[in-house]
């Protein structure tokens, strides 16, 4: 990453008018049916949605504001889900420029960012888990799966040691397709979070081990199961490392390629209503919307209804941007709300394609007490397989 | 704040909801407006009803603490800009909508913004004709309170001719109701002009400094489905201005209609023509851009080519581009902010309205100063109701310098002052225009008096509505 020019990054925050519109627009027209997620689930003062943290960010970077934890806590609580950037009518990328924010001004306290990636650094995963069990899913598949090949299934931290079932799923449905693929012995984090909470030069080393390791295996195509994986691994580093990565496919993009070739043959399920949420990195970041729609409703029996707003307008899960480990009760807070915008669709199963959205979404469903299943996209295809 | 204060609201309205921390205090030192320094208040509370405002009320009158009222925080000229170690009270909590479709009207709480508003009126086919160009973070109380206008005002005039009547907690924290719902039988909002005099005018524009807006009664209307979009092109302002009000004498159902100097719309399109689909060209001395709209076709037909035709016996030539009305009209709750964004720089208004036929006096007036101070500016405006026009002077400043927004300081202050004499109204009493109105001054003492007389420890909002 570039040396930031504080001068360049005061006039970009500038841009915002403190219009206000970033709060809870509802603007039906354009599919808005309000913004930020956490001033809709906290006490909803100014600092907790974007024209307030970007005050709060120029006062803190022109001394205004004592740089103190309590007076940074709004920085870090954000999601950074980027709606604030789908509605905000200025030149400049709020949810972008708070991660650059948070970078300029990491020397901040935040005891959740710097064990996330001390973890990164000294495991290879934010979550301190062993890294020797990266591959125990595998073993309990009975699948014999190479560490190199062409093509590499980059399972991502949360699917490898947390959600494994997406892990299972993605390699049965490669399994199926007869792809041929590799999986990593020591598979490193991708550093998705430490960029996200403004620990850069440790995101930037850790990319350059991540490079190596997929180097090793030989790949030409790598297929990730994990929304965050995607955005980091396809568009962070060479955008802001400058660091050429081979073909990054999430698995519902390459999914509708096997569809597509008819190398997966689907069999009906018992007529069942789903809805699909978006995960921030996958829609608004990468822009995938209708890939994951596609597989769904390529599959017999399965009725997918909209939940809104939905697509660039989503409401977040909540769990993104350190925001899970920073706040972890409103994290699970803002889960709830959106699982009950999820009911009201009279959907039973909630269809994501990520697992750190799916891990907050079932924390919420608990929270909420509801009974609507949530599932990846990888589980529901896995089931319809013949 | 005296933590023994703050318990006292803390009491009012849960610890939840007041805070005292330095980086809220801080985002609540500014509004949307540029035209105001940053002013730190000593505590803010988001209170959940009127009951609660009355108690906070009784609490800021007891310890003589001045209280600025907020909702969207989207207001322009300084509104809601605290006083130092004062209370702000949001609103944004207060969310209820009512709907009352048999007498045409709808109660909606001091939280709700017009983009919700719009969002439950269009499922009942309905809707509030008039929203600010700030619709989506503005709420309609709120701008009740700043007696707003915009889009929609060409035809149904300044927000406050939509009010029916008000919900206001007193400097005193007494609740009255005005209008029809004053009658506690009344089956709803139906009269605004009720129990002798317009109270509720009292408190249209009265920025906060007479009491608080808890929720506002409007009238609401079948929503229009058909729309006309054209631009009507005129080489002297004399045509322009003629043209405007041949419009309302001939009772064309023009909702929007703006008018915009050559040279302004031209600087418009360099930043948004590719964004609207517009081809560049060599614009008019006047354009007007015009939606006519209405509920039946046939009636949108007959006002459509009557406009083509009062066009051309004026003296213009209808240019025809229909892209830049429809994009104004459609995208009326975000493509002006848009406009005011998609340039970089920060800005000055000075909202006044002026006649049709003198709106040309305010663009000399600007073009003067920008030409003695040297800086970039405009003004354009739309019609506003009966005969009137909304002008919006934008006087810009680069943010990061000093020295340009101090310039922009002086050129804004100056220009109260040569407005004023062109016969210009200020409908928003921003402190701006305090010492600028010359002749007023009557009028200004009597309402030093009112204010005195409704809220005698002056804890409103001192110092806003036209310095009181």
């Amino acid at each position: 990453m570039t040396e930031i020019d504080l001068d360049d990054l005061r006039e970009e925050l500038l841009q915002c008018r403190r219009c206000g519109i970033c709060r809870n627009s509802v603007y039906e027209a354009k599919g808005f049916d309000g913004i930020c997620p956490i001033w809709r689930n906290t006490s909803g003062f100014e600092t907790s949605f974007m024209r307030g943290k970007i005050q709060v960010a120029l006062a803190l970077l022109d001394g205004t504001l004592e740089r103190t934890a309590e007076n940074a806590e709004s920085l870090y609580q954000c999601a950074l889900c980027g709606n604030c950037t789908q509605i905000c009518a200025a030149e400049f990328h709020p949810a972008h420029i708070m991660e650059t924010v948070r970078y300029v001004l990491n020397e901040l306290p935040n005891e959740s960012r710097d064990k996330i990636a001390e973890s990164i650094k000294s495991v290879d995963n934010p979550y301190n888990e062993d890294p020797s069990s990266r591959r125990v899913w595998l073993e309990e598949l009975g699948l014999n799966v190479p560490t190199s090949s062409e093509i590499l299934y980059f399972v991502g931290c949360t699917s490898g040691l947390r959600i494994q079932n997406i892990a299972k799923n993605t390699a049965l449905i490669l399994n199926a397709a007869k792809t041929d693929f590799a999986v990593m012995e020591n598979e490193p984090c991708c550093g998705s979070v430490m960029m996200r909470t403004g620990r850069m030069e440790e995101a930037r080393e850790n990319a350059e081990k991540v490079v190596d390791a997929i180097k090793a295996t030989g790949a030409k195509k790598v297929i990730v199961s994990c929304a965050g994986c995607l955005k980091t691994l396809r568009k962070d580093y060479s955008e802001k490392f400058g660091i050429e990565m081979p073909e990054i496919l999430h698995i519902v993009e390459y999914s509708k390629e096997l569809l597509a070739e008819n190398k997966l043959k689907l069999k009906s399920l018992d007529n069942i209503k789903v809805t699909y949420h978006d995960p921030c990195h996958l829609g608004r970041e990468m822009e995938i919307y209708e890939e994951p729609r596609e597989i769904i409703q390529a599959i017999p029996g399965v009725n997918l209804v909209e939940v809104n707003p939905n697509r660039n307008t989503a409401i977040c899960c909540g769990a993104g941007g350190g925001l899970r480990s920073y706040d972890s009760d409103l994290s699970r807070k803002i889960a709830a709300d959106r699982m009950k915008a999820f009911e009201e669709t009279g959907a039973k199963t909630v269809v994501s394609a990520c697992p750190f959205c799916e891990t907050n979404l079932i924390a919420g469903s608990k929270l909420l007490d509801s009974d609507i299943e949530v599932v990846d996209v990888v589980d529901l295809l896995r089931r319809a397989i013949e | 704040m005296k933590p023994s204060i703050v318990n006292e609201l803390a009491q009012v309205v849960g610890e939840k909801f007041v805070s005292t921390r330095e980086d809220v205090l801080h985002t609540y030192a500014s509004s949307a407006s540029m035209a105001k320094n940053p002013v730190r208040p000593g505590a803010v509370v988001r209170p959940s009803d009127a009951d609660e405002i009355a108690a906070l009320l009784k609490i800021a009158n007891k310890h003589q603490i001045p209280v600025t009222i907020r909702s969207g925080g989207t207001s322009l000229q300084g509104e809601v800009i605290p006083k130092p170690d004062g209370l702000v009270i949001e609103l944004m909590r207060l969310n209820g909508i009512q709907l009352f479709e048999d007498l045409r009207s709808v109660r909606v709480g001091a939280g709700v913004t017009y983009g919700e508003l719009d969002k439950f009126l269009s499922k009942h086919g309905l809707w509030l004709p008039i929203s600010p160009e700030s619709a989506l973070g503005c709420t309609v109380a709120g701008n009740v309170a700043v007696n707003g206008a915009g889009p929609g005002s060409s035809l149904f005039g300044c927000t406050g001719e939509m009010v029916l009547g008000l919900e206001i907690v007193l400097p005193n924290s007494e609740k009255i109701q005005t209008g029809s719902e004053a009658n506690p039988y009344a089956p709803g909002p139906f009269l605004r002009y009720a129990f002798g005099p317009d109270i509720t005018g009292l408190f249209i524009g009265s920025l906060g400094s007479l009491g608080v807006i808890t929720s506002v009664s409007m009238k609401v209307f079948k929503r229009m489905e058909f729309f006309d979009y054209n631009m009507y092109g005129f080489d002297s302002y004399q045509q322009a201005e003629k043209f405007l009000m041949e419009l309302k004498d001939n009772d064309v159902n023009a909702v929007f209609t703006s008018l915009y100097e050559g040279p302004v719309l031209e600087f418009f399109m360099e930043m948004m023509g590719d964004e609207y689909g517009i081809p560049p060209m060599e614009w008019p001395y006047r354009t007007v851009s015009m939606t006519i709209g209405r509920v039946r076709e046939d009636m949108l037909k007959s006002d459509a080519k009557l406009a083509r035709n009062l066009c051309e016996q004026t003296g213009g030539r209808v240019i025809g581009i229909e892209q830049f009305p429809k994009n104004e009209w459609e995208g009326r709750f975000w493509t002006f902010v848009r406009a005011c964004y998609v340039h970089g720089w920060h800005w000055r208004t000075l909202y006044h309205h002026q006649t049709p036929t003198n709106s040309h006096r305010s663009v000399e007036e600007i073009t003067k100063v920008m030409d003695k101070y040297g800086f970039l500016g405009h003004t354009a405006g739309f019609v506003t109701g009966h005969a009137s026009t909304n002008m919006y002077p934008h006087l810009y400043f680069d943010p990061v310098d000093p020295e340009d927004e101090a310039k922009i300081v002086e050129a804004h202050d100056e220009l109260a002052s040569t407005l004023f004499k062109t016969g210009a109204v200020p409908f928003k009493l921003a402190p701006f225009w305090k010492g600028r109105m010359e002749g007023t001054e009557k009028y200004m003492e009597f309402l030093s008096q009112l204010k005195r007389a409704i809220d005698p420890n002056n804890i409103m909002n001192p110092g806003v509505l036209g310095g009181i």
